[in-house]
């Protein structure tokens, strides 16, 4: 316990400053802006995370979200068990037809406002597997989509802007 | 005059059950026939309670009260206000059940014979009430044992196997405890089998220590059977669950009062108690409790639940009687001072145990008449189809658990501040009563369970079958009975509370609404609870309306991951349990077990695996059994007598006589 | 005068309760090497619950719906009652260490029930446990609040509390220091906390509290989580109340006193939620399982700091 303690002692902080908010992400819909300015300017937002279908690339990057480097839980983002707690639903991969029903019941339990985003070029366009006979598609084909962060997979940092500003562009 | 109502009203109420008899088989081809018996009863019982009221309100409460009924001068009965308290729990219950008969008997009339079954239950009541009254040794027995027969009559009922192999055990256990206070009480009367109470005391006074401590086993094990005690409980889960659910009502919620008020009264003709009694008392008391408690936890038939309820309720009041036998008359004043608290405790817990089990037995009977099951695990889901039949339950649940504001809470808050207070006395005291109160928290806790868990089982989540399903809407005399209990559980905490802290000042120095004072000058206040719950349950409310959104929920589906889930995904009785038969496994002796099944003959591998769990009874396994064991091998033994030669049959007859002449002469 | 102050100790509770959740957060993170949230995010998140929508599922009845508000009632008596900045305001028959713990199980029943009442397997999952928990730890939770009523010779919150003040620290606290750490077992079990539950995990399979309230959404969520704020706050007061009596005051108060117990206070439950990010950080969670070892040894902790009291009042 006493090594253990030492170690936290001595490593100190080890977060990284706040990444720089690109803008790229200019498509920012009405839907997102009311539900921001619902919830308190996204100073806190609850995200559940649906896999529809993919490698688990996408997984794997917003797991280092939270780990010392990345964390995001400074920015008030915290990842919940239950799509009935969250208020974005980040869902990757093109939608498999298994994942189809289940994508469209957590997006019904998700209360409103809610925001969806789609990670990952596979939810964003469908990626390689798009016109698959096993895979629906983009996630806009099963359910509304308010903002899209391409990449396959998206690098944490490129997930943390994308996340950030969703929040910050609509508080302008 | 005041007596004279009073001597009619419990005359009236004596003899309206028989009326009721009489009725019953005159009219037995009517179909008014069981509304016309039981409205009998119900007059009965509203004439005993108002006989009761009467006289409380004229000689108040404690021990001085006392009052000459003569009955018309037919017979001469003192009546103190300990009978009067116990003669009121059987007109309650007798109100309460034939009200819920009315319309609870008649859907069962292929299953009982109801002009039979009211006979019984006729003289069932008679002999309770007879048994509270008699005024001496002999009318005591008889009455005793009409009680006890007309009560084997109500759990054979319905004729079914299972019902006569309780009835049969109850038969023998009943007996063997008929047989135990019959003889205490001889004992202690000197062998005069017409011996008035008064007598017995007085000769009492003569008897030998040993004969006084002999005469105390035997009335606690023969008053014990009979209220359910551990290790001679063996008999009550499988009688009480099978009479009729108002008879239930009666047997759990009455009959066992009655057999602790046997015992309150036989230990107050002891001149002196053996000092080993307070501790024997005390031991299987809390061993009544906590084992009561944790069958109620992991039991799947509601009624069975409520059975093990029964024996752990009568646990905790007997481990509070052992209490009050280890301090009352002692010579240290602090020590004596406990007494009255725990006496408080005894009477309230008997009031409130009888309103809850009554209110819960007539409940659960309720539910398995329309669903047809009173097993846990094919219940479920029925609080969306009765709401306001879940409500009543759910407040007789959480009374039964002992959980404010219900007046169960405040008897049990006497207990345990009780002993909490009396920690202070001495180091003995202090250190006993600290393992008696953690026990109590355990039993409590466990009692908890089982309540919360019947509960859920029954009315929350999905219908497991389509039995709980497809219900339909519920009369209303079904749930009508157990509304009363629901409103009289909190006016015992409300009413009866202070009412009974104080007593022989009842009509001048009590008032309603003040702290109730216990030992150690600790005092409690059921409208101070009362009114926080309004209170925070308003301030909350109001919360709501003013500072959270107001729109209406958007109704969905329960979350599934996305895979469908079925009713029978939900956790059953059996599932929510699981916990506790892992922690208890080697009390419970619960035992998993794995069959395995070949289906077709020519191929090995191709079985049918099934998981079997099975809970054995502890006390059946090591005490009924080697007993059993050994009086088989005895008769055997014996057995080789009966060989059919004549000659060693007349060898036997002279030995006999030799015997008998060499010891008499 | 009484309810003025009863008003506002209670208001200073119900008010912080969501601070002390956010400081042991951030205690955490920062064991972690993280930067971690605000302090002040719970109540953000909370008055974002509120603006939501609700969803509920169509296989509930009305006890789910009433849950919250039980729940969260029972929480505020226990703010009501618990003395955090005053001793001996409240009527005695409200602040009795067995109301306490009746109160205390009430809340613990009724979020049961919500998780029964929603045909989901994780919600009857967490509920079977933490009924079992509710259970095995009453006898710990009963044990210890009776030695410490034994040795103040009060039966309420307030008078075991303003014992405490009356006496030097070094006469009054060590021999109930074995019992502050029943009282310790207590409250992790009772708050869901290291070793008895995790309560940050994602994974059903691991939960016990969260997994009862997976199917609450909005305001009853808010309210579910503002609940068990508040039961660590007030629980976590009684204890550090009696570790650190200091500040703690009967009336009649001065403004001057008021500072002093205010900063007190949240100096108190500042040390508090350091102890338990500490514990957290520093041991692991146990198998369910297991949990009868852990409550056994509670109990045992307990019966223990019950002997020392005995053994201090009677030679």
């Amino acid at each position: 316990m006493l090594r253990l303690l030492s170690k936290i002692i001595t490593t100190g902080k080890r977060t990284e400053k706040c990444p720089q908010i690109p803008t790229y992400i200019e498509e920012i819909g009405e839907n997102l802006k009311h539900a921001i300015h619902t919830l308190y300017g996204g100073r806190t937002l609850r995200i559940r995370h649906v896999d529809a279908g993919s490698t688990n690339g996408e997984e794997y990057e917003l797991t280092a979200l939270g780990n010392a480097f990345y964390d995001i839980e400074r920015f008030g983002i915290s990842f919940v068990a239950s799509p009935r707690h969250a208020d974005v639903l980040t869902v990757s991969g093109p939608v498999t037809r298994n994942m189809e029903h289940a994508l469209k019941t957590a997006y019904e339990m998700t209360p409103g406002p809610k925001i969806v985003v789609a990670l990952g070029d596979g939810a964003c366009t469908g990626g390689i597997w798009k016109d698959s006979y096993a895979v629906v598609g983009a996630v806009e084909n099963v359910i509304p989509v308010d903002a899209r962060i391409p990449g396959d997979p998206p690098t944490p940092e490129d997930v943390l802007r994308g996340l950030l500003s969703i929040v910050t562009a609509t508080r302008k | 005059m005041s007596s004279f109502t009073i001597d009619c009203l419990f005359a009236i109420a004596f003899v309206l059950p028989l009326v009721g008899v009489v009725l019953s088989l005159a009219t037995r081809r009517f179909s008014w026939n069981n509304t016309l018996v039981q409205s009998m009863f119900i007059l009965s019982g509203f004439a005993g309670l108002i006989a009761g009221s009467y006289f409380f309100a004229l000689l108040g409460i404690g021990n001085s009260a006392s009052f000459n009924g003569t009955f018309f001068g037919l017979v001469n009965i003192a009546l103190n206000s300990m009978q009067v308290f116990f003669l009121m729990l059987v007109y309650g219950g007798v109100l309460l059940t034939s009200l819920y008969a009315i319309q609870s008997l008649p859907p069962y009339k292929d299953v009982y014979v109801l002009p039979t079954l009211n006979v019984a239950s006729a003289f069932f009541i008679v002999g309770m009430q007879a048994t509270i009254l008699s005024p001496s040794l002999f009318t005591f027995l008889m009455a005793w044992e009409i009680m006890s027969v007309s009560a084997y009559f109500l759990v054979i009922a319905d004729r079914s196997d299972e019902s006569l192999r309780a009835g049969w055990l109850y038969f023998v256990m009943t007996h063997i405890g008929f047989a135990c206070i019959a003889a205490g009480l001889l004992l202690l009367a000197g062998g005069n089998l017409f011996a008035s109470w008064h007598d017995v005391a007085l000769s009492a006074l003569g008897a030998t220590p040993l004969a006084i401590s002999i005469a105390f086993v035997l009335l606690l094990a023969g008053f014990g059977s009979k209220a359910g005690l551990v290790p001679l409980h063996q008999w009550l889960p499988y009688a009480h669950p099978q009479a009729p659910s108002g008879s239930s009502a009666l047997l759990s919620g009455v009959m066992l009062k009655v057999a602790l008020f046997g015992f309150i009264q036989g230990v107050a003709l002891f001149p002196f108690v053996p000092s080993f009694s307070a501790f024997l008392v005390i031991s299987i008391g809390l061993l009544s409790a906590f084992f009561g408690a944790l069958r109620a936890a992991v039991e799947n038939d509601a009624k069975r639940v409520l059975a093990w309820s029964s024996i752990e309720n009568m646990g905790l009041i007997f481990s509070a009687v052992g209490i009050y036998l280890l301090v009352h008359g002692s010579q240290d004043s602090a020590v004596s001072a406990i007494a009255p608290s725990i006496a408080l405790f005894i009477i309230l817990h008997t009031a409130n145990h009888f309103i809850f089990k009554t209110g819960l037995f007539m409940a659960v009977g309720a539910v398995a008449s329309k669903t047809h099951t009173r097993n846990l695990d094919e219940l479920g889901g029925l609080a969306q189809r009765w709401p306001i039949f879940a409500g009543i339950f759910l407040a007789l649940s959480l009374a039964a658990a002992a959980l404010p504001p219900f007046g169960t809470f405040f008897g049990e808050w006497t207990y345990f501040q009780t002993l909490a207070s009396g920690m202070t006395v001495s180091a003995f005291f202090g250190g006993s009563f600290a393992l008696i109160l953690a026990l109590l928290a355990l039993v409590g806790g466990l009692a908890l369970f089982a309540y919360v868990r019947m509960f859920s089982a029954i009315f929350l989540g999905r219908a497991r079958t389509t039995h709980a399903e497809q219900v339909s809407p519920m009369p209303i005399l079904l749930w009508l009975p157990s509304l009363f209990s629901v409103l009289l559980s909190i006016i015992a905490g409300l009413f009866l509370f202070p009412i009974l802290s104080a007593p022989n000042t009842f009509m001048e120095g009590v008032t309603l609404f003040g702290d109730v004072a216990i030992l150690g000058g600790v005092s409690m206040n059921a409208w101070w609870v009362l009114l926080s719950v309004i209170f925070i349950g308003v301030l909350l409310t109001v919360c709501r309306r003013s500072f959270s959104n107001r729109n209406p929920a958007r109704i969905t589906d329960t979350w599934d991951c996305g895979q469908p889930i079925t009713p029978r995904m939900q956790y059953t009785a059996t599932g929510f349990s699981a916990p506790i038969r892992f922690f208890f496994k080697s009390i419970l002796m619960s035992e998993k077990e794995l069959i395995i099944e070949p289906i077709s003959m020519s191929n090995p591998w191709i079985v049918r695996r099934r998981l079997v769990w099975s809970i054995k009874s502890f006390f059946e396994y090591w005490l009924y059994r080697p007993i059993g064991i050994a009086v088989f091998a005895v008769s055997r033994a014996v057995k080789r007598l009966q060989n059919g030669v004549i000659q060693l049959y007349l060898l036997l007859v002279i030995c006999a006589l030799v015997f008998t002449l060499a010891t008499t002469l | 005068m009484t309810y003025l102050l009863i008003t506002f100790q209670a208001l200073v509770v119900l008010l912080s309760a969501p601070l002390v959740v956010g400081m042991v957060r951030t205690l955490k993170a920062r064991f972690q090497n993280r930067q971690g949230p605000s302090i002040f995010l719970p109540y953000v998140s909370m008055l974002s619950l509120l603006r939501k929508e609700m969803t509920i599922t169509k296989h509930s009845s009305w006890v789910f719906r009433m849950v919250p508000f039980v729940v969260l009632g029972s929480a505020f008596f226990l703010a009501l009652v618990v003395p955090s900045l005053f001793f001996g305001i409240v009527p005695s028959s409200l602040d009795n260490i067995f109301l306490f713990g009746a109160v205390v199980a009430l809340g613990s029943v009724f979020l049961v029930l919500g998780g029964m009442d929603t045909g989901s397997t994780f919600g009857n999952m967490g509920s079977s446990r933490e009924m079992t928990l509710a259970t095995l730890v009453e006898p710990a939770l009963y044990v210890s609040l009776a030695t410490l009523a034994l040795a103040t010779g009060a039966w309420g919150m307030g008078g075991i509390v303003g014992h405490f003040t009356s006496l030097p620290w070094l006469v009054a606290v060590p021999p109930a220091i074995v019992t502050l750490i029943g009282l310790l077992f207590v409250l992790l079990a009772e708050n869901a906390r290291y070793p008895v539950d995790n309560p940050a995990t994602h994974l059903e399979l691991t939960m016990v509290h969260e997994a009862m309230i997976l199917e609450y959404s909005g305001t009853y969520l808010a309210m579910l989580e503002y609940a068990s704020a508040i039961k660590l706050t007030a629980l976590l007061a009684v204890c550090m109340g009696i570790l650190i009596p200091f500040g703690i005051s009967a009336p009649p108060v001065t403004f001057f006193g008021l500072g002093i117990a205010l900063i007190a206070f949240f100096g108190k439950l500042a040390l508090g939620a350091f102890a338990i990010a500490f514990i957290e950080s520093v041991i692991v969670k146990m198998r369910f399982y297991r949990m009868q070892e852990y409550m056994m040894l509670a109990f045992f902790i307990a019966l223990l700091g019950l002997a020392v009291e005995l053994i201090v009042l009677y030679h």
